[in-house]
């Protein structure tokens, strides 16, 4: 810290010394002078200038591919909209989601969301967690368990999804002929509808666990090792220390990995749009897939938009409730 | 008296028992499994990008697959192979490169002057933008890529596809919120001695702010990177028909369903494109912890 201090004195002394050489055409005596009042508070016009100056490109931006996606989604929802007439727009009022209760694909890919959810979400964070505290004590080999453990987190998702797509190929892949030798037999896995989600999950798992690992490796550094060493001389036993020192120390990290793992998982489409399109017989057709597939595919924006607001309802109210529940709201 | 305690505990600690020998090999056997899981895969294609398909085939049935060939002369003729006979596989490297270049350079530029904005400047409409970015960064929504489709259509993006694939990322909410929190972090005193002496805003952002918060540049600059580099859905969306202006990952679909396939080749693809992001994971890792660690407690 005091090292970046230095620096920044030095930056500061640099700037006084070249401050002639701005020229005349800065005035800085103007700077805090001019105010303007709006809604009863007074801003400083100056200060505005540059402001609104500074925000303004990414306003427009922002605007363009942040904000009006959520309201023309919304929007659309409630009308006809077809990518190809998008000028010919009629409001049908709550017609597509009428037709979103009938549809018997929205309840197919809905499921398999939330049971990839409920299945991913638990694997990945006992497996992050579990590795992190497994590599958080003195072990042989520290540095080269925690690469080992990370090297997957390097692989992209489409990366991920082609190496293990010919992995589990299910003629001449690498992990059938292995089964075969040991003689358990082969095994379709992504063309087998009764399998493909859960190896979808499992690869997922194994592809993400090695960040979320590090994220609580540093939460767990940050534990003082005191509070250990007083619970065990009280008695406690492993398990005791960590449900009342281990996880209350380390619950903002919990709680921010939970949250963003369950909105990953909620947006799965990578993974079965490389290796699967959704199949065998919808048993990969997730939610976001779904819904890239009804717009873009179909070109139904209409129908598209109502899945998505169905959809971002379900979402929010599970990512807020959990977050209420831990307790903690991480962007304060 | 701390120290002698701290002794007692280690000797009680160190005392070797039978259960406890075990415990410790099974502990490490443990280890060894996970660590397989963990690296065989990647171990698998790395290996098996330096043979030809016919030995990838030949090996597999024995313990030869996790070995590469005797021959290191030849071990790089399947990545000979791939830019020769997919002519377009270097000018997708270019691609991916140009767009991370590209979209880096304008995430820290626009994010970096919005949260600068937020961070120094009261204006009207201040707080309803700051309101505004944490009501996004707390409701997860999912439509992105449907509506936006559409907002690029309408604004004639998809003929300019260069600019249609990078504008819609330059801004995200979550970035510009990260450089606020940051710049509110460095005292103000600095700039205003700045202005004093007649240096502009502008010329202060460049000249103070920036060099003071190099590690939050680091950090937004490194995840754009891996975001660009690893983007696959967006990317297939504009570019499927126009192989030319593909980037790396939409390209490894052009090089793995191509028949007839040839699996050297394609892992001979999935590891040359692997390669960056393990360059920037390996040389970058202390930004990556600094960054989600700051993310994520803030």
């Amino acid at each position: 810290m005091g090292n970046t201090e230095m620096e920044n004195q030095e930056i500061q002394d640099k700037q006084l010394g070249e401050a002639p050489a701005d020229g005349p055409e800065e005035k800085p005596a103007k700077v805090r002078k001019a105010y303007f009042k709006l809604f009863g508070r007074s801003y400083n016009i100056a200060e505005t200038k540059v402001g609104i100056a500074f925000f303004l490109p990414a306003l427009i931006l922002g605007s363009l591919f942040v904000i009006a996606p959520m309201v023309i989604s919304l929007g659309y929802a409630f009308t006809d909209a077809n990518l190809l007439k998008l000028n010919n727009v009629h409001f049908v009022g709550f017609k597509q989601f009428e037709l979103l209760f009938k549809d018997r694909v929205v309840w197919t890919a809905f499921g398999n969301s939330l049971e990839f959810v409920v299945k991913v979400v638990p694997l990945q964070l006992c497996a992050s967690l579990g590795l992190a505290l497994i590599l958080n004590t003195k072990i042989r080999g520290n540095t080269f368990f925690r690469w080992a453990f990370f090297v997957p987190v390097m692989l992209s998702l489409a990366v991920t999804s082609f190496l293990w797509m010919n992995l589990l190929n299910e003629h001449d892949g690498l992990i059938n002929t292995i089964l075969e030798a040991i003689g358990i037999g082969r095994q379709k896995f992504l063309k087998d509808p009764h399998q493909a989600l859960d190896v979808i999950v499992f690869i997922s798992a194994w592809q993400g666990a090695g960040y979320q690992m590090l994220i609580f490796l540093s939460a767990l550094k940050n534990i003082p090792g005191d509070i250990y060493e007083a619970a065990t001389l009280d008695g406690a036993n492993k398990v005791q220390t960590f449900w009342y020192i281990t996880l209350p120390s380390i619950k903002e990290t919990f709680s921010f990995v939970l949250v963003t793992m369950l909105i990953g998982a909620f947006r799965l489409i990578t993974q079965p749009m490389i290796m699967t399109k959704g199949g065998p017989i919808n048993s990969t057709m997730t939610m976001s897939y779904y819904i890239y597939k009804q717009g873009l595919e179909y070109r139904d924006v209409g129908f598209s938009s109502a899945i998505a607001f169905f959809y971002t309802i379900v979402m929010a109210t599970v990512a807020l409730t959990i977050r209420k529940l831990l307790g903690t709201d991480n962007t304060k | 008296m701390e120290a002698v305690k701290e002794k007692a505990i280690k000797k009680v600690k160190k005392r070797i028992t039978v259960s406890g020998v075990i415990t410790k090999i099974l502990f490490y056997l443990l280890l060894a499994v996970l660590c397989l899981i963990f690296l065989f895969p990647v171990w698998w294609m790395v290996v098996n990008s330096l043979k030809p398909q016919d030995v990838i085939y030949r090996d597999m049935s024995s313990a030869l697959t996790f070995l590469p060939t005797t021959s290191p002369a030849h071990w790089f003729d399947s990545y000979i192979q791939l830019f020769s006979i997919f002519s377009q596989f270097g000018r997708s490297i270019f691609n991916s490169v140009l767009y991370a270049a590209l979209s880096i350079t304008g995430v820290l530029v626009l994010n970096s002057l919005a949260g600068y904005a937020l961070a120094r400047f009261t204006f009207p409409g201040h707080n309803v933008l700051v309101t505004i970015i944490i009501l996004i960064l707390i409701v997860p929504v999912e439509t992105s890529l449907v509506p936006q489709y559409v907002i690029l259509k309408s604004l004639g993006l998809l003929n300019v596809r260069l600019l249609g694939y990078i504008l819609p990322g330059l801004i995200s909410p979550f970035n510009i919120f990260m450089f606020r929190s940051y710049f509110l972090g460095i005292p103000k005193e600095l700039e205003e001695a700045a202005y004093i002496d007649g240096c502009g805003r502008l010329r202060s952002f460049f000249r103070i702010i920036i060099p003071c918060s190099l590690p939050v540049f680091a950090t937004v600059g490194i995840f754009t990177f891996m975001g660009s580099w690893n983007e696959y859905v967006f990317a297939q969306l504009m570019f499927a028909g126009n192989p030319s202006m593909m980037p790396l990952q939409t390209y490894l679909q052009i090089i793995n369903n191509f028949q007839p396939q040839d699996l050297s080749l394609v892992l001979a693809s999935l590891t040359l494109s692997t390669i960056p992001i393990a360059i920037v994971y390996i040389f970058c890792q202390r930004w990556i912890i600094e960054g989600v660690a700051f993310s994520g407690l803030k």
